[in-house]
């Protein structure tokens, strides 16, 4: 992947340099900031998270295995107590919940590392330890035939420093 | 055309405020590369933290050489005699599942309530958690005859092919405490996750910044990543938040499922899931105050936020108070002659001591807590804050040990004694606890780094019209 690396110091000029690149019709931009903040998104127009299909999935396969447990158990190793149900659902909603959120807080911090695409085992290109520090950075996917065009973008907007990355 | 975020003035609203940090302010701290600094600053080991690592592993080994006693002698060794059974071991698991509660309130429920004020305090409060509940998974193995049978309470077929009882409370612990410890520890992990990334890339020592690298699971603090983070965060933290309030519900359950006199009541749930985030907060300030004050973070962790927590303090201690009054009116009220008998018992017979002990650090003193100044007292927040731990202590003991050697018959009155294995292995535990949370202060940022930086505001190239400056980051 070859692009253009911006870093920034001040939000207000990544913010304006990502709208100005956007306009320019630079569709692959990917934002660094050592911290999430709602002006990134509203300029990205990112789509929602996918994040809450995996919690979804997960608490609902937690739930049913957690009353499954239970109800199998009683069924394959009964205890009979005159008059009362074998496998009685009342006390196995508690495991039933627990599971459910076992399961749920896994598969949602699963669906997080899935889509963000980690664990990641190198930094890939467009990264530079600045962006958890302090500074604001923009990697911008660019040809050679575009890449002067984006870095003209970026310097524009103040960037400390603009490089071709491949 | 996006809305850039604004230095605010303190009479104009917060736009959007970035949901962890709603209307907090440090104005001691400029910008994201002091709070870079200030943070990892505390890595560095001193002599006072050898010497605390030093004791705190003396009183685990301890524990660890009366533990080994006990297996060899047996548990007649923990001062136990019929039909006190459950003694020290017990009171101390239902102490550290307490105390591990305060934790995962304050960084999910708080999380939930925009609760500003949690910001520079979870990621303490987390670790404690996470720490308390491996200290309280201790005990149910300490307490077994053979601990080395502990895994008969998994749900897995042991080899005559016998199943654990589903409707058994202890069954139901054994899934709490394992779900809440997973989840607690996860949540614990993935929030430390941009922070290790700081670390990774401040880091000067090869094999350290090795380490982190491989900790921070090649997080780069891209805007996908803290899309997905936020929202798993978000979710995590509303499962989390239930999951607070079942932990202890099940733990109570121990108690309420038995016929047991002082056990046997409905309003148990409740009033041990109030009692320990009474607990846990007050454990937070054990930990917290002296750890400001020693890494000079006091610009940080600030007295406002000490003051939130304490108002919190003093509701939950209500609470507690509220739920001890309330036994007496359900025994007073029900007309069953040995529940009124044993709740006359608790408070002016043979564990009078201990109720009153109990009482007074639980209800009484955090009355003090109505004052402002002495909310925003770190000293007595401090020594309140001791007694707090003593006094939820001896509740688990009076819960405990009243209800077993007071029964319904004559001849089941007894009384307890523990002995020193009994000590010995409570010392242990809170070695075990130390130790962890030490090892923890040094080689991981005591304080949510990326959450602190939402705070400060971030500079700006132009500054608005009405302002004269930007943030100054």
């Amino acid at each position: 992947m070859q692009g253009v690396l911006g870093a920034f110091a001040e939000i207000d000029s990544t913010v304006h340099a990502i709208e100005d690149l956007k306009k320019q019709n630079f569709s692959d931009i990917t934002v660094f900031t050592p911290t999430p903040r709602h002006e990134f998104d509203d300029v990205l127009d990112a789509p929602k998270s996918g994040v809450r299909k995996f919690t979804l999935v997960g608490g609902l396969l937690g739930v049913t295995f957690g009353f499954w447990i239970p109800i199998w158990i009683s069924d394959y190793w009964p205890i009979v107590v005159g008059g009362k149900p074998v496998a009685s659902w009342v006390p196995y909603t508690i495991i039933g919940f627990e599971l459910m959120v076992l399961f749920g807080s896994l598969a949602t911090v699963f669906g997080m590392f899935a889509l963000s695409r980690i664990p990641r085992l190198t930094m890939t290109v467009g990264y530079d330890p600045r962006f958890s520090h302090g500074d604001y950075g923009i990697w911008v996917v660019a040809g050679p035939e575009r890449a002067t065009e984006a870095a003209d973008v970026l310097r524009k907007h103040g960037a400390l420093e603009v490089r071709n990355e491949r | 055309m996006a809305t850039l975020a604004q230095p605010h003035p303190d009479d104009q609203p917060l736009r959007r405020p970035n949901v962890p940090t709603a209307d907090n302010r440090l104005p001691g701290v400029k910008d994201y590369e002091q709070v870079d600094r200030d943070v990892i600053a505390t890595l560095k080991p001193t002599l006072g933290w050898f010497l605390a690592l030093g004791a705190a592993v003396t009183a685990l080994f301890i524990g660890a050489a009366a533990w080994i006693y006990q297996i060899y002698e047996g548990l007649g060794a923990a001062g136990y005699h019929p039909p006190v059974m459950w003694g020290v071991y017990i009171i101390t698991f239902v102490f550290w599942v307490g105390i591990g509660h305060a934790g995962t309130l304050i960084s999910a429920i708080l999380f939930l309530f925009r609760a500003g004020f949690r910001t520079t305090i979870y990621r303490c409060a987390e670790a404690m958690t996470v720490f308390a509940v491996m200290t309280a998974g201790l005990f149910p193995i300490l307490h077994l005859g053979r601990p080395w049978k502990f895994f008969w309470l998994i749900p897995y077929p042991n080899w005559r092919l016998i199943w654990p009882n589903p409707k058994s409370p202890l069954v139901w612990d054994v899934f709490a405490i394992l779900t809440y410890l997973t989840v607690s520890a996860t949540f614990f992990y993935v929030g430390l996750i941009p922070d290790i990334a700081v670390l990774r890339d401040q880091e000067k020592n090869p094999v350290r910044k090795r380490l982190f690298a491989v900790l921070a699971l090649g997080w780069r603090n891209s805007d996908r990543e803290w899309r997905h983070f936020t929202r798993m965060y978000l979710f995590l933290a509303a499962f989390a938040t239930p999951l607070v309030l079942s932990v202890h519900s099940v733990v109570s359950f121990d108690f309420a499922m038995a016929l047991t006199p002082g056990w046997h009541a409905s309003i148990f749930p409740p009033y041990f899931v109030a009692g320990a985030i009474f607990s846990g907060i007050g454990m937070v300030f054990t930990i917290i105050i002296p750890l400001r004050k020693l890494f000079k973070l006091e610009h940080m962790v600030t007295i406002n936020d000490l003051d939130a927590a304490a108002k919190l303090c003093l509701f939950t201690s209500m609470v507690v108070g509220c739920a001890y009054l309330t036994e007496f009116h359900i025994a007073w009220l029900s007309g069953n002659k040995v529940e009124q008998e044993f709740f006359w018992n608790r408070v002016f017979g043979q564990w009078a001591w201990a109720a009153w002990i109990m009482l007074i650090c639980n209800m009484v003193l955090p009355i003090s807590l109505f004052s402002q100044k002495l909310r925003r007292n770190t000293t007595w927040l401090f020594i309140l804050s001791i007694f707090i731990n003593i006094g939820m202590w001896f509740e688990r003991f009076v819960i405990v040990v009243p209800s077993l050697s007071h029964e319904f018959e004559p001849w089941q009155w007894s009384g307890y004694a523990p002995t020193w294995v009994d000590f010995a292995i409570l010392l242990g535990s809170f070695g075990w606890f130390f130790m962890w949370f030490l090892l923890f202060i040094r080689q991981l940022p005591v304080m949510a780094i990326s959450e602190v930086k939402e705070i400060i505001p971030p500079k700006l190239r132009h500054a608005p019209h009405g302002h004269t400056s930007g943030g100054s980051h």
